[in-house]
């Protein structure tokens, strides 16, 4: 029985990683209603940056998550800026290939920066455990889990109680009626990518002390997200937050009972029946919101 | 009727070695064996078969991800799959790699049916998503099963030597069999687009619906597209095993392989027989010259210039090299001498619907559609008779087009039945593209046009239900064309068109089908009076041909010259019905079109 919460405590802080790269990439397919096949590039790209932060000025890899913040909303708003707006009326193929592109430019682009070799911070203070009553948590666990619910918080407020996050909704749901109503919505899509990028640098500053980076981290962690994001609806944040929790769980859980390895090969088949049988995601949120 | 031609005969392509673009096509293909034979060096035979091997891969991606638009990004499962077959038979069984090649071909297949079946659900980037976590899952798979596969330690082809073993000392060889797959694939990949199946695949990327129309069952066309490919994917996964001597996951089931063989096609230009190899020749000599120039220290280079010129292509030149180049460079081969592609001809009539005049060949029964709490149709029931106009009218939002999507398979009724006359009984069909080949045509009130394709094209998408042979169905659309008076704008582009002609395509791609019964939805709505003339002319022709039509319609004065019979619908349901005359006096109707006050004020 302990085993068993503690593996579902352990998936819940695993899925709250998840949510964070997940809400991401849901604010941008959500309001650009573009599929970013580059964000986990942009997290490999952040925790790069996270890493020569702390090496060269000797600070905590958490003291560097609002430059990296700050970082992947320039990344994220110019590839919306110079890409993407281009392409908003092309066809599905060329925004898919276009970020599909870009993706393996900035995997190969790390790779001959930094070869492929792993780099990673010392933090061993975010590795300690603390006791939760019978189960133990990873210190770094819980700054992620709480990171994850301020960031799903701080959006919820912004997006409803800000002038910003009005036109922001509106755009979501009908780009030609926002144009109309006066929304600048060039605009309101390069603040979204941005948005979505910014929230892969506050992950890659948190996950950095956790794992070492290698050019291929990404593709680890998005696939996952995406995941996340068809479990959650595809356009909701909170579908989103609650489709990683689920996933984290289901990782530890068939990571633990099935077989460490196998464990993706639970997820990515979750995936696929979900996409075909349920695609308005687990919670229906799929139509409308957000 | 012209004499019925086999559907596609593979000579043929010999038949045209005459024409310039044919002839300039073989050459052109020679410099792959012609151009390493001439430089005789290790190096350039490598990168030969490369550019053999990914231009085979990515033409023959080309037939799902381009011709069907359905952008697999998980296409190195079959390279992988065919890979390892081969790979494990010489290992257990000391099978050789030629025999081994066709288990992989024919387990590619069943793979290809299994992951197309559910994910040929998926529209854009979410079939790219699935199909990647398709291949994730088998790489994981096979790492998993190590006992059977040798895990992520991979496998060593066992080394024997010789043409029975498709392992060679000379590398040339190699390169002769890298070049016979990669003219295999161009051959599959022409024959496929020169054919029915070509026409049909690109019918269901540019609209699914307006395939379904037109009798495509759209599902099927895709997974013969997807099992074409997988199989000849397959036997290139097989040589490249071969070749490169070891497997391991990796490597066979890569997603940036897979990755690479979608942009090859792109670059080259999407959905055209020779982009894919043009992509391929473009960017790896690119590629593999940056990494020879600048040394092992590159490491990754070769990935940066494929993902930027991917991104270049996307914002410069979304057609791809023959996209954007191919009409100027096919406009200068034939000027060259040869011979010439013959004048199209035309079919001397349409054919001629028979049937007993007045029997009933579309009977609607009690339909009821709702949609939540909204009730769209209310107990409709239709009954249809052989030869006659029946007009539909109605205020907007009655529920006229949702009977039209009922009684053509679009919609399926939550009650009620819709039966069509087959011979001598009737029938009830369950799917749009089975109601189309029962004899059931329709158009959309929202024009559904193949954008890409050309006027005739587009005729010709229809034409093909009952003209197997690419040359028949041009012929009657040809005929169709005329009939409609579109046959001055054949080849232009109908994203092109403006709205009356888009009209007229509507019908005419839906004659082509022949069908017994053509559903018309508001084909005049939006027209000038001169084309409203040339509509009412063309369906009472359309009729003289024993087509029985139903018409839904806006435009009274022509609804109710045309129509033998009138159906007044609103609200779902059917308030009038009988003879164009006394519909129109209906109190009922009058109110339902100008409001109850009218009807007082006229003192009706």
């Amino acid at each position: 029985m302990d085993v068993l919460v503690q593996l579902i405590l352990n998936g819940i802080m695993l899925g709250s990683m998840y949510a964070i790269i997940a809400v991401g990439l849901t604010l941008i397919f959500g309001i650009v209603r573009v599929v970013n096949f580059a964000h986990g590039e942009f997290l490999m790209v952040g925790m790069y940056a996270v890493y020569l932060i702390s090496k060269h000025m000797g600070v905590h890899p958490y003291v560097s998550a609002l430059p990296a913040m700050v970082l992947l909303f320039a990344i994220g708003a110019l590839v919306q800026r110079f890409i993407i707006q281009k392409l908003l009326n092309a066809d599905e193929h060329i925004q898919i290939f276009a970020t599909v592109g870009l993706s393996t430019a900035l995997i190969n682009g790390a790779l001959m920066v930094f070869g492929a070799d792993l780099f990673s911070v010392n933090a061993p203070e975010v590795r300690k455990t603390i006791a939760l009553g019978p189960m133990n948590v990873l210190i770094g666990h819980i700054v992620i889990f709480s990171a994850a619910l301020a960031l799903v918080a701080g959006l919820h407020i912004f997006m409803q109680k800000t002038v910003l996050g009005s036109a922001i909704r509106a755009t979501a749901q009908n780009r030609y009626a926002a144009q109309l109503m006066g929304v600048k919505v060039e605009r309101i899509y390069i603040i979204s990518f941005g948005l979505g990028a910014a929230c892969v640098g506050l992950a890659s500053a948190l996950i950095m002390p956790l794992y070492p980076v290698s050019p291929t981290i990404g593709s680890y962690f998005v696939l996952t997200a995406f995941v996340v994001v068809v479990l959650g609806g595809m356009r909701s944040m909170y579908g989103a937050f609650f489709g990683a929790l689920i996933i984290g769980v289901v990782d530890s859980l068939s990571g633990y009972y099935i077989a460490p390895d196998l464990k993706e090969v639970v997820y990515f088949a979750i995936f696929i029946l979900i996409l075909i049988f349920k695609p308005t995601g687990l919670f229906g949120f799929g139509r409308g919101t957000e | 009727m012209s004499p019925h031609r086999s559907p596609f005969n593979p000579l043929t392509l010999l038949l045209r070695l005459t024409e310039p673009r044919v002839y300039v096509s073989f050459l052109a293909l020679s410099l792959l064996l012609v151009i390493p034979l001439l430089l005789d060096s290790p190096f350039a035979i490598h990168i030969f078969v490369t550019i053999c091997v990914f231009g085979a891969l990515s033409t023959a991606w080309n037939i799902v991800g381009g011709y069907a638009g359905q952008l697999s990004l998980g296409h190195t499962i079959f390279y992988g799959v065919g890979g390892y077959s081969a790979a494990l038979l010489i290992q257990h069984f000391g099978l050789s790699p030629w025999l081994g090649m066709w288990a992989g071909a024919i387990l590619s297949v069943g793979i290809a049916v299994g992951i197309g079946y559910p994910a040929f659900r998926l529209r854009g980037p979410f079939f790219s998503l699935a199909t990647i976590a398709f291949l994730e899952v088998i790489r994981l798979l096979v790492i998993h099963f190590h006992g059977f596969t040798g895990g992520s330690a991979g496998l060593i082809v066992p080394l024997k030597i010789g043409w029975a073993w498709m392992i060679f000392q000379d590398k040339f060889n190699y390169l002769i069999i890298a070049f016979g797959l990669l003219v295999l694939s161009l051959f599959v990949s022409w024959a496929v687009r020169a054919t029915r199946l070509g026409y049909y695949l690109i019918a269901v990327r540019e609209r699914e619906d307006a395939a379904s129309a037109a009798g495509i069952s759209t599902t099927r066309v895709k997974l013969i597209a997807v099992m074409i490919s997988a199989a000849l994917t397959s036997f290139v996964g097989t040589f490249h095993a071969m070749y490169l001597t070891f497997l391991e996951p990796g490597t066979m089931f890569s997603l940036s392989a897979a990755i690479e063989i979608a942009m090859f096609a792109l670059i080259g230009g999407l959905g055209t027989v020779a982009g894919p190899l043009l992509g391929t020749v473009f960017v790896v000599p690119i590629a593999e010259a940056a990494r020879g120039w600048l040394g092992a220290s590159a490491n990754g280079l070769h990935g940066l210039v494929y993902g930027t010129v991917l991104v270049l292509i996307t914002l410069t030149l979304p057609g791809g090299l023959v996209g954007t180049f191919g009409r100027k460079v096919a406009a200068l081969i034939d000027r060259l001498p040869g011979a010439r592609k013959p004048e199209d001809r035309e079919a001397p009539a349409l054919r001629q619907i028979t049937g007993t005049p007045g029997e009933t060949v579309l009977e609607a029964k009690n339909l009821v559609m709702k949609f939540g709490g909204l009730t769209a149709t209310d107990n409709v029931s239709i009954s249809l008779k052989r030869g006659e106009i029946l007009g539909i009218i109605g205020p907007n939002g009655a529920g006229k087009t949702t009977v039209f999507n009922q009684i053509s398979g679009f919609l399926i009724p939550t009650a009620g039945t819709v039966s069509v006359r087959d011979g001598a009984g009737m029938v009830q069909p369950a799917t749009p593209d089975d109601f189309a080949r029962r004899g059931v045509g329709r158009t959309f009130q929202i024009v559904q046009p193949f954008g890409k394709l050309s006027v005739i094209e587009n005729i010709m998408i229809g034409a093909f239900m009952h003209h197997h042979n690419v040359d028949d169905a041009r012929e009657s659309a040809l005929r169709v064309a005329h009939l409609v008076g579109l046959h001055t704008l054949k080849d232009v582009e109908a994203r092109n068109l403006p709205i009356g002609d888009l009209k007229r395509l509507e019908v005419a791609r839906t004659l082509a089908t022949e069908p017994a019964i053509l559903l018309l939805d508001e084909v005049m709505a939006g027209q000038n009076q001169a084309d409203t003339r040339k509509m009412v002319e063309i369906i009472r022709a359309i009729r003289g041909t024993g087509v029985t039509v139903v018409a839904i319609e806006h435009n009274m004065q022509a609804i109710m010259s045309l129509s033998d019979r009138i159906i007044v619908i609103d609200s779902g349901k059917v308030i009038a019905e009988g003879e164009p005359e006394t519909v129109v006096r209906d109190r009922r109707v009058i109110e339902a079109y100008l409001g109850e006050d009218f009807v007082h004020a006229q003192g009706l």
